[in-house]
């Protein structure tokens, strides 16, 4: 096989994206049509390549960017996986865009999309894998633009947060390749001290901030309720957490020299562990369907995040295996949403409720995604999260409290959330709800599917997907396949989970139903005034920052305005007045002009002697 | 052959654009293409150089004159570079003010500046002395005082006034600066001086009195103030002035004397970039702040021009090769806003962007052309402007002052800010305005042009690339 086969899983979904765009748009059925056969081809190479090690490279740029692509066991394992939440997410659109207005430019940026993310996973080289990293921001911008009214808003505010981290990530990979005399990641090994460890930082804020961590992650609930939903099922929730997290692997454990008692380990873990609790604790509190997904997709990286920094073998198999499990059961959780919404016409849970008998499929596929996200055995959350746990208890007990604490409230939010929308009393408004058409439940089932098979039999995704991505000397040929050898953790996380349920069947008997069912955490002395202020978005840093950059920019155009008074007034006013004051002394006698004529002629004089002396 | 490009190329448009005015009396329309031509000429003239000086060649017109002041013009990669990024976007400009300026008076007057301009700028950039350097440059100035009083109200006048006092104060500095060269180096013509100073140190007294005329042509703090105030001008020689001419003649002859004549001592490879990023941050602050369109633009030009000095002065290869890919990027990027902005300002009527807002239902060209342009301001890849912000970075991360490139980390977060900020205030959100008509097919064609090539710049990256990595071994003597 030929090595520039792997340009195909790039190029076919951008000349899709483009024929999409070129397509007039009375042609109907012609964009699903490409974008499904386009997927499906990137489907089907991506399999074929699956397995092996290529590697292909031509001169680009100069200056030690070259256009290198390099297919092993990891890159060939997100390519698959990205190639598989686009079909399915293409099918699934096909039905939930149906005579949408903006559906061919969705299909569009959703294709370019998936062809800048493959290319960003095939990069060997560390400005390629920038170019299309970055490029990304311009789909983001208008896959966001597309939804409501006023969603521009909402995609500047991804743009400006994301792009921030990009930019910081640029200058990170500038200092990183100047530092190592290369840009080609498969031969980049830098040690962490000193000027190291900022590229390092600049890096891992691009990384995360792809993904969503705080505080970076305030755009993404934004976008849950002004983004088209298919946008938020694959991206948010799937596809943009595959490439933080695969580069984040990358740097801490190809491209830089990490070790466990490095400050940038612990510096990871922290933000690993504010982002599960503090995204739960917002995620608990939501009133609506996809808002309070969106915070659920905050607070699972955290676990991701955690588990790599933790930098011990099992903390990070658990936060890849835990990439790939979110992604699966996040995106399913966003589809059934999708469903609901179709259905019902809303994702306010005040007005939901009772419609899990209406639409079976759908309520099957979100029990079994909840109960993976929630981490209950055998699904295949409970496996990954174990992981993490064990590798957080090794490197400190409060790291493994953050994750624990953060299950606790999945596991409740998860209760409140079914509860509220399937269950309870039927609405006069949703007498109409209905199962929703097999092109979304097709995708629904197959995740769901995946989660069961990803859990029982778990030794498939470890042994085959995650394991050979890491490599040998990280992993010290230990495998983590199988049930999980500590039991005291598997006792504490069942612990936890029935809490969660109590609290659940306590919060609904004092309230009466499922909406209110953590109405006594949320409304408790002292986190009620927290809540309020975060609904308020004084805790947002999008806005923090806005405030920074209003002062810094205020400050700045009073200096510009200085400067300018110089010109404007200084300079005028000075030349004014020595105009008048030369007036002045012209006053037409010639006695003081003969006084001038002889001083000046005696200054002549003495010059003259001077100089000739 | 290849002098006669040279020849051609500076002087068909420095002598045609007299003829302009003559011609404009019998016939607008032959004016407008003769006048199009005369800028084409340049580029074409500077395209049929590129082989002969990409095989390492350099091409000179030398006609000996007295006193020193040689009637000398030379090729090297830089000036053909340089040149053809100044007549490209010029030519676009022209064909643009082809329907702009039609609704206004004095179009002979116009024309015949507009093309002098042009034409003065390729004899700047093709200059092999001092002297022709600081003799078109002052024609530059001429031109534009001139074009930014070209609607001729009082405060424009005033405007125009400040803008050519300002830059004509540097340029007598500058002047002042190249006598001392002249007096240590016992000539004005840029190869002797060269060879003189491989040996001897530069005067820091020079470099400083020339530093003066180049920061206030290029419009860099403090001396940058003529440039926002400059936006009362017509959009196609504000474009002109921040993309293709004006504030490029400044960056231009940094790379001149400063990278391939005259070696700058260490301490100036901080000495800039400081001046450079201080002038980036105040002014992509007042840009955040204004609310005028125009003057929006005109800061970030400001602001951009120090990632260029940046690049040219940080003292290393790649952030050279990133100084000229900027100086290409910004100038298609930077004209297509300006463009775009007097698409909007004449539909309008106003340069209010809070008064604006929706115009994207109406215009969609120019917005998508505007949001290009913008992000390949803001160095969004594919656009081409993502490479040459990089290659600035890189650079200043292979010099080591990390403090320098945290500095203008903050500056590209910023333009990202503001220029999404203006994009957002005149083109989404809810409508203001009633009835208002895209621009002509002229004028659209115009600025989809330059987002267009602002796109292909950065997905064909390799050719100018190429050009330039010759350029900078070049210009460098590696």
């Amino acid at each position: 096989m030929s090595d520039n086969i792997l340009i195909l899983p790039i190029l076919i979904p951008l000349a899709a994206g483009l024929a999409i765009l070129a397509t007039p748009k009375k042609w109907r059925g012609v964009k699903e049509a490409i974008a499904l056969l386009a997927t499906l081809a990137s489907l089907g190479i991506t399999l074929l390549l699956f397995g092996k090690s290529l590697f292909y490279s031509i001169p680009w740029a100069g200056f030690g960017i070259s256009f290198s692509l390099r297919l092993y066991p990891f890159s060939a394992f997100i390519i698959a996986a990205t190639a598989i939440f686009g079909f399915l997410t293409v099918l699934y659109s096909s039905s939930f865009l149906f005579k949408k207005d903006y559906a061919k430019l969705f299909y569009a940026y959703l294709l370019v999309s998936l062809s800048f993310i493959t290319g960003a996973t095939l990069s060997d080289n560390l400005i390629l894998l920038l170019f299309f990293w970055e490029g990304l921001l311009v789909t983001l911008f208008g896959m966001i633009a597309l939804g409501n009214k006023g969603a521009f808003k909402t995609a500047t505010k991804a743009f400006i947060i994301v792009g921030l981290c990009d930019v910081c990530l640029m200058v990170g990979i500038a200092i990183a390749g100047h530092m190592s005399g290369t840009f080609e990641m498969s031969k980049m090994n830098i040690p962490i001290m000193g000027v190291g460890g900022i590229a390092f930082l600049l890096m891992m804020i691009g990384a995360i901030a792809k993904g969503g961590s705080m505080p970076f992650h305030s755009w993404i609930p934004d976008a849950a309720i002004d983004a088209p939903l298919p946008f938020m099922a694959i991206f948010p929730a799937a596809l943009e957490k595959l490439l933080s997290i695969y580069f984040l692997a990358r740097i801490s454990l190809d491209i830089f020299k990490m070790a466990p008692e490095s400050w940038l380990s612990y510096t990871l873990m922290t933000i690993g562990a504010i982002t599960i609790v503090f995204a739960v604790m917002m995620a608990l509190v939501q009133k609506d369907f996809k808002r309070l997904l969106s915070y659920h997709a905050i607070s699972q990286l955290g676990y991701m995040i955690l588990g790599i920094g933790t930098l011990v073998p099992a903390g990070i198999v658990g936060g890849l295996f835990h990439m790939v499990n979110n992604a699966m059961y996040k995106s399913c959780l966003f589809m059934t949403g999708g469903a609901v919404e179709k259905e019902a016409g809303t994702t306010d849970l005040a007005k939901l409720g009772g419609i899990g008998t209406r639409m079976p499929v759908t309520f099957a596929c979100f029990i079994i995604t909840a109960l993976a996200i929630s981490g209950v055995p055998p699904f295949n959350g409970f496996f990954s999260k174990e992981l993490v746990y064990d590798g957080a208890l090794e490197r400190g007990f409060i790291f493994y409290l953050a994750a624990v604490v953060g299950s606790f409230f999945t596991a409740a939010s998860f209760l409140k959330l079914g509860h509220a929308a399937f269950m309870g009393k039927l609405q006069e408004r949703n007498r109409g709800v209905r199962e929703v058409a097999w092109p979304m439940l097709i995708p629904m089932i197959v995740i769901a599917l995946g989660c069961i098979l990803f859990g029982i039999f778990n030794a498939f995704p470890l042994n085959h997907l995650i394991q050979p991505s890491i490599s040998e000397t990280r992993l010290h040929g230990e495998s983590f396949a199988g049930f999980p050898t500590n039991m005291t953790l598997v006792i504490v996380t069942v612990v936890v989970l029935v809490g969660a349920l109590l609290n659940h069947l306590y919060g609904v008997k004092k309230t009466g139903n499922g909406l209110g069912a953590v109405d006594h955490i949320h409304y408790a002395p002292g986190l009620s005034w927290i809540y309020k202020k975060a609904e308020k978005g004084y805790l947002d840093p999008y806005n923090l920052w806005w405030g920074i950059i209003n002062v810094f920019s205020a400050v700045m155009s009073w200096i510009d305005k200085a400067i300018d008074w110089l010109y404007n007034d200084f300079a005028t006013g000075v030349a004014n007045g020595l105009a008048i004051t030369l007036k002045k002394l012209h006053t037409g006698s010639y006695k003081i002009y003969i006084l001038w004529s002889i001083a000046a002629a005696i200054a002549i004089l003495v010059f003259l002697l001077k100089a000739g002396a | 052959m290849e002098q006669y490009y040279l020849f051609v190329s500076i002087f068909v448009p420095v002598i045609g654009s007299f003829l302009l005015p003559a011609v404009g009396k019998f016939s607008e329309r032959v004016r407008n293409l003769s006048a199009l031509l005369f800028v084409l000429v340049s580029l074409f003239g500077a395209l049929a150089l590129v082989p002969a000086v990409m095989a390492g060649r350099v091409i000179n017109i030398a006609i000996p004159l007295p006193l020193g002041f040689n009637f000398a013009f030379t090729a090297d990669m830089l000036a053909v570079f340089m040149a053809i990024v100044s007549s490209l976007v010029g030519s676009i400009i022209v064909l643009y003010s082809f329907d702009y300026i039609s609704h206004y008076d004095n179009r002979n007057e116009y024309y015949l500046m507009v093309v002098l301009f042009l034409g003065s700028m390729m004899g700047l950039v093709y200059s092999a002395n001092l002297i022709f350097i600081y003799l078109f440059w002052e024609i530059t100035a001429i031109a534009s005082w001139r074009l930014i009083g070209f609607f001729r109200e009082p405060i424009h006048v005033l405007r125009a006034d400040k803008a050519f006092l300002v830059t004509v104060f540097g340029a007598l500095m500058m002047l002042l600066g190249f006598i001392f060269i002249y007096n240590t180096a016992g000539s004005f013509d840029l190869a002797a001086i060269k060879v003189y100073f491989k040996t001897n140190p530069v005067p820091n007294i020079a470099v400083i009195l020339i530093l003066f005329g180049i920061l206030s042509k290029s419009a860099t703090l403090p001396f940058h103030t003529w440039l926002p105030d400059a936006g009362v001008a017509p959009s196609p020689v504000t474009a002109l002035l921040h993309a293709a001419v004006l504030v490029k003649i400044g960056v231009y002859v940094f790379a001149r004397l400063f990278i391939v004549t005259l070696p700058l001592t260490p301490q100036w490879n901080v000495i800039i970039p400081v001046i450079a990023a201080v002038s980036a941050l105040v002014s992509a602050g007042a840009a955040l702040v204004e609310t005028d369109m125009k003057r929006i633009i005109a800061y970030s030009t400001v602001s951009q021009i120090g990632f260029i000095f940046l690049g040219f002065a940080i003292g290393t290869e790649v952030g050279v090769a990133g100084a000229l890919l900027y100086i290409l990027m910004h100038g298609l990027a930077k004209g297509g806003l300006f463009l775009c902005a007097g698409i909007v300002e004449q539909n309008t009527k106003t340069k209010d962007i809070t008064r604006m807002g929706g115009l994207i239902r109406t215009m969609p060209v120019t917005a998508i052309s505007f949001l290009a342009c913008a992000f390949s301001v803001m160095g969004i890849p594919p656009f081409g402007g993502f490479f040459s912000k990089y290659l600035v970075f890189s650079g200043t991360a292979n010099s080591g002052h990390l403090f320098i490139a945290a500095t203008f980390l903050v500056g590209a977060i910023l333009t990202i800010m503001y220029l999404l900020r203006i994009f957002n205030l005149i083109f989404m959100g809810e409508s203001h305005l009633a009835n208002v008509k895209e621009g002509s097919q002229t004028m659209v064609v115009s600025v989809a042009v330059l987002a267009g090539l602002s796109l292909l710049c950065g997905i064909c990256i390799k050719y100018p690339s190429e050009f330039v990595q010759s350029a900078v071994k070049q210009m460098m003597g590696l």
